[in-house]
Formats: C-alpha cells, structure tokens, sequence
C-alpha cells in the first residue's frame, strides 16, 4: 500500500497538503505577519497583483520589499502612470536608491522632443492620417511595461493602469520570467477579473494599519484576512484613538 | 618606381540608381543636355543601344527605354562615396572627376605583401560595391588612365607590358581634346606609339604646349601633382529613392541600407555614435528633421534600425517623401561594459539601452528620473530629471512625506480625523501670508491625506500618503 503511494507522490499525481512549497523565491517583505503569511515574503518574479483603493498605505506596505529589490541586484525600479507626481523625500527616506528610479508617464507629449511645432504644423496638413499608428497613454503604458520587464535591467515595475486583461497580465507575466523581474499591478477592488499572477491581495484601511486578504497565491489556497500593523515602521499614519475628527464644509 | 592603378567607372550615376531597385529589367539610359546616351544599363545594351548615340536611334531601336538626365553632383557624390569605402584598403587615392580614382600602389604593396593580394582585397571590395569599373595598372597617372579607358586590364609591374600596351592605344583613349585628335589622325597618326616616336622638339614647333605637357606627363618626365583624399570625419549620406514613399513604415527598408553603411564606417573605426539626424525630404513642404538618440551609443544598424522604427511609426508624413539624408556628426569611441561573470540573469540590455528605446517611442519627456532637491517646500523638493541622473550625496530626508504630490492642491470637500500636525511651512522670503500649516489626517475612506490650512483658514489636499 505504502510503496503505492510512494510511487503516486513520486509520479506527483497525489498532492499534499501539509507540504506547501513556494512556487515562487520569497523576498521579506519586511512586515512580519505578512511574510509568516505568504510563507517568506512577497514573491521576487513575477506579476504581483494588488487591489486597493488609492492612498490607504498600498506603498508603504512594498517599500521594504522594494528596497531589497533594488538593492539586491542593483538593477532600476520602474513606476509607470503614477496617479500622481512621486515625492523624492518619501522614496529616499525609504532606503530607495533615487539614480536608479525610473518614472514613466506616458501620454505626456507626442513623441517627439525636437521639432514639435513644426510637426504639428505639417500633421495638420497631413493627407493621410490614418497611416500613422498612435497609442493611447493606456497602450504606451502597458507597452512600456512589457519593455521593461524583458530587458532585464529593472528589478521591480511599478504599475497603474486603467484596465488590464487577461491577455495582458499573461504576456506581462512572462516578460517578467523573462526578465527575472516583478510586476506589481495596483488596480480598484471593483475589478474583480481574476489574473495569472504569482500573488494578488486584497487591501483594506484599517486604522492600526491595513487589512489584507490573499486572494490567490501560487502553490497555496487562500486564507482569512488579517491585519498588517504599521505601528511600528509608520507610528505617525496610524491612528491612536484618540484624536479628534475635525469637520469642514466643502 | 611609382606605380598607379586607375579605376573608371563608366555608369556610375545610373549603377547607384539601380541600386535600390534590381527588380526591374527595364531599359534605362542617362541622357545629357545634347541628347546622347551617356550611361545604358545591361537591358538597355542587349536592346542593342550604344553609348554617345542620339535620341532618335536610341527611342527607334527600343521603345520602351526609360531616360534620365545626367546630374555630375549627383555622379561626384557617389564617387565621393565609392572613395570614402575605399579608402579603409588603400591609402593614397585621387578623385578624377567625373567617374575615375587614381590610386597610389607603390606604398600599399609593401604592406599587402605584394600586388595581388593588394588586388585580390580591392577587387573583392569593388564587387561588393557593384558599380561596373574598368581599370589598370601604369606607371604614372595618365597612362593608367588610358590604359583604363581601353580596359587593358593590366595587374602588374611590368614596364614593358605598360609600354607595349601604350604604344598600340589608339588617341581616342587619350586626354587630348577631340580637335587635336582629329588633326593628328589627318596627319596618319593613329596610336600613341606613333605620337610618341615623334621628337617632341618637332612636336613643339607644330602643336601647343598641351600636346607635350601630356606626352611628358604621360611617360613620367613631368611631374604630375595628385590631390590625395583626406577622410571625413563623420558620416553623410543622401539616398534618393526611386519612388515616393508616403507610408513612414516603408521607409524602413531603404534606411537600413543607409544604416548598414553607417555600420560599416563605424565598424572600421571602432566607434559607435549617440546620435542620428535624418532628414525626410518632400517636394513642397521644408524637410523634417528627426534626431534619433541612443543613451548607451549604438554601433549596429539593427540596433539603430529599431529605434528608427519606434519613431517612424507614429509618424505622421505631410506629404510622399523623396530622399533621406542620414548625418552623424560625431563618433565615439566604444567601450565595452563589464558584466559581473556570476551574475544569474543576464540581462538582455543594459538601462541605457531600455530608456533609448522607451524615449525613442514615447518622446523625451515621458521618461525620466527624481532628484531630490535642497528646499524646504514640498513642491521644490522633488524634481523630475534626466532618466539615471546622481543627485546631490547628503541630502538631509524628510521621511514623513506624502509618496504621491497633486500637483495643484485641491480644496478640501470631506471630514478628517487630524492625527498629527502642525508643520508651519513659509515659502522663501518669509512671505508671511503664503505660509501654510500642514497636517496629516484621515478621511472616512481610510485614506491618508497631507492637508494644508492657508493664513485664510482655508483647507487644501495637497497629496496622499500611499
């Protein structure tokens, strides 16, 4: 019966449950209760995929899995379509090597640096219009991430788009094999299309800190959520109970 | 004893034309202003065509030839060319204009080792080019040249091959003007052999001084002063095409051809550049200049090719595009970077590379980096700067700053729980009622807010702590 058995794990056509391993090489993500959860830390490739509301502490929880990220292979870390502009204080003070941050913002200008007036003077007296192809900032954007990812050079891509699809997130995702980097996608909880990711949580404020639900992870099945406490690295942007709401009219 | 080769290309003009376009099996012939044929490709001389033959002939025996006029600019600019090419295997050579290089041997061979392999490696380039050539070697200038003219032929050092050759070259090979040729041909005299057995003191008193200085030129007892081509120091190269190209994607193919020239010099010189400029020419509007820029400095055409590509993509032309200029002003030399030898993840190109490829298809200004700045202000603080720039080492950091800026405040509209502040923030002067206080605070959503109240008791968002 055993020597059965042994044959079917060893053929991997039985799956156990108490040996989860990795599927992905872990980076500390440098909250503890998180890396306990994710079994190590955040994975180090691949597409991260990250559901949040703007501006609830989405950053501040990857700032420390970003500096190791960075300073581990000393490769460039990409932000493309910031929802707004990135404050230098904030990244430096974070342990982030400035000279190696690299800031997409597609859909900024036309493509050209050089000669734009006068371009624009002759598009307008352009014929044929339709033989140009002309990406919109959402297309450059994904683009510019694909780009990115395979050339090996960047360690982490930042990500914020509007939409992503299925498609996307599969070419994303092998780019970033390619390029032994990580993706990590910020996206509304409202979309709910669920991707080929190595990891994607579920962010929800909380006042001591967020609270994160797993929702998919290579190798493993979801847990309950739980709370990620930012007292200690963030003692300022927690709330201690009591401060006074103060009201104002619009 | 000096030694020339002289090389004549006798349809140079019509050979680059056909250069972009072998597909066609048309005729085609350059016209000058008399109307004679002065260059007929291969179709054209199976139909039977000459050379120095009238229009009417020409258009009687083959209906369909396709005529063009003769442009010597046009014809200097490729020679120019075929000698800058040249030039990487021989040293000395002279343009004689319009379709002839004179080239200097007696220094080359001792560095080939002899004349033939001086051959073997010129004439293999020469094929490469694809131009038709006749050519020779002599002893001086012009009698390579008229050795050339009668395609002798002749590889070698042998003096007596040269003036046995010379001796039976019928005039019209010669530089003399057609009236001289035409006199002495009156007087019986038909080869050089015969010219030169005359005594140039008879030949003195007869005929102008022209007659001798080329007789003496042509055996070596006059010096013959040659102007010896220095090279350029960058790249220059106009392509016209053979039709208009409307569509930019098209435009591709023949800017290879001018890259892969490009590579060639650069190859040869171990160099690489940072930067293109090519010119599309249009027939009504000024021609559009682009500047295409590698950060890392490229070398290769298939490099250079697609980023070419990404800017030519979105590009819209005004009208069909008729030439392309491609100029490089300055070459660089190469430095190879060095890759740590246990690195896991090779890296299929380096930063630089990455950011000429995402400038070259999103513009200059969608890409760059964050320095940190010495000032106090928040909005000072963070500067947008050239992709990969050092910022100044010891900046003092504020950490407790918002990660994303608005870039103008927005008034505030919702209820927030004020957690911590103020921070009294004056712009420079001490303008007292610009100054702003600063909280951080949280609004229903759990969102953390960097809010600012005015001397005026008005509230701003100015970023979010992400």
């Amino acid at each position: 019966m055993s020597a059965l058995l042994d044959q079917l794990a060893r053929r991997q056509l039985v799956w156990h449950g108490d040996s989860q391993q990795l599927a992905y090489q872990a980076v500390s993500s440098g909250y503890q209760e998180l890396d306990q959860q994710l079994g190590g830390g955040l994975p180090a490739t691949g597409l991260i995929d990250i559901q949040t509301e703007a501006g609830i502490g989405e950053l501040r929880l990857l700032l420390p899995y970003l500096q190791q990220q960075q300073q581990q292979s000393q490769r460039l870390l990409v932000f493309i379509g910031p929802p707004a502009e990135l404050s230098a204080d904030m990244l430096a003070g974070s342990g982030l090597e400035l000279s190696q941050v690299l800031i997409i913002t597609p859909g900024e200008q036309p493509a050209f640096g050089q000669g734009l007036d006068k371009l624009s003077k002759l598009t307008t007296a352009a014929k044929n219009p339709k033989s140009v192809k002309k990406l919109s900032p959402q297309q450059q954007a994904l683009w510019a991430a694909e780009q990115c990812l395979q050339s090996g050079c960047c360690a982490s891509v930042l990500l914020w788009p509007a939409a992503i699809s299925l498609a996307h997130a599969r070419r994303l995702q092998l780019a970033a094999e390619q390029g032994a980097a990580s993706l990590i996608v910020f996206r509304h909880s409202s979309q709910t299309l669920s991707l080929p990711v190595n990891l994607s949580i579920s962010l929800q404020p909380d006042p001591q800190g967020l609270q994160l639900t797993v929702l998919k992870r290579k190798g493993s099945w979801p847990a309950a959520s739980f709370l990620v406490s930012m007292h200690q690295q963030w003692p300022a942007l927690c709330l201690t109970g009591t401060a006074e709401p103060l009201r104002q009219a619009g | 004893m000096a030694l020339f080769l002289y090389l004549h290309f006798p349809a140079l003009q019509l050979d680059h034309l056909q250069l972009s376009d072998q597909s066609s099996n048309l005729p085609v012939a350059l016209v000058d202003q008399q109307h004679q044929l002065l260059q007929i490709n291969a179709a054209a001389i199976n139909a039977g065509l000459k050379l120095k033959m009238g229009l009417a002939s020409a258009a009687a025996l083959c209906p369909d030839l396709q005529l063009l006029p003769y442009q010597p600019e046009q014809q200097a600019k490729v020679l120019h060319s075929v000698t800058q090419q040249l030039y990487q295997l021989s040293s000395d050579i002279a343009l004689d204009n319009p379709a002839g290089l004179i080239l200097r041997l007696d220094g080359m061979l001792q560095l080939y080792g002899g004349l033939e392999p001086y051959w073997q490696a010129l004439s293999a380039k020469l094929t490469a080019l694809t131009y038709r050539y006749q050519y020779s070697c002599g002893a001086t200038p012009y009698a390579a040249k008229c050795l050339a003219y009668q395609q002798a032929g002749l590889i070698t050092a042998d003096n007596r091959l040269f003036n046995n050759a010379l001796n039976s070259s019928p005039l019209s090979a010669t530089e003399l003007i057609p009236a001289m040729q035409q006199q002495m041909i009156r007087l019986g005299i038909h080869t050089l052999g015969q010219l030169q057995a005359l005594p140039p003191a008879e030949l003195a008193r007869r005929f102008d001084s022209q007659l001798l200085s080329y007789l003496g030129r042509l055996r070596g007892d006059y010096y013959h002063a040659l102007e010896y081509l220095q090279p350029e120091p960058g790249f220059s190269r106009y392509l016209e095409l053979l039709y208009d190209i409307s569509d930019s994607t098209v435009l591709v193919k023949p800017l290879a051809k001018l890259l892969q020239q490009l590579e060639q010099q650069l190859s040869r010189a171990s160099c690489h550049c940072y930067q293109l400029l090519l010119s599309l020419f249009f027939r009504d509007n000024p021609p559009l200049k682009l500047s295409i820029g590698s950060a890392q400095g490229e070398y290769k055409a298939e490099a250079w090719l697609a980023l070419c590509q990404l800017q030519l993509e979105s590009l819209p032309l005004p009208e069909p595009v008729y030439g392309l200029q491609l100029d490089v002003n300055h070459f660089a030399g190469q430095q190879h970077a060095t890759a740590a030898l246990f690195n896991q993840h090779q890296a299929r190109m380096s930063a630089l590379q990455l950011i000429s490829l995402l400038q070259a298809r999103l513009g200059q200004a969608a890409v760059s980096g964050l320095t940190l700045q010495d000032q106090h202000l928040p909005e000072k603080a963070s500067k947008r700067s050239p992709p990969l720039t050092k910022g100044a080492i010891g900046q003092p950091v504020l950490a407790l700053r918002p990660a994303f800026l608005l870039a103008t405040p927005q008034p505030l509209t919702e209820a927030v729980t004020i957690n911590q502040g103020p921070e009294r923030l004056c712009p420079d002067g001490w303008q007292l009622s610009a100054q702003r206080d600063y909280y951080i605070g949280r609004n229903q959503q759990g969102q953390w807010l960097w809010l600012y109240r005015t001397v005026s008791q008005q509230w701003f968002i100015h970023g979010w702590f992400s």
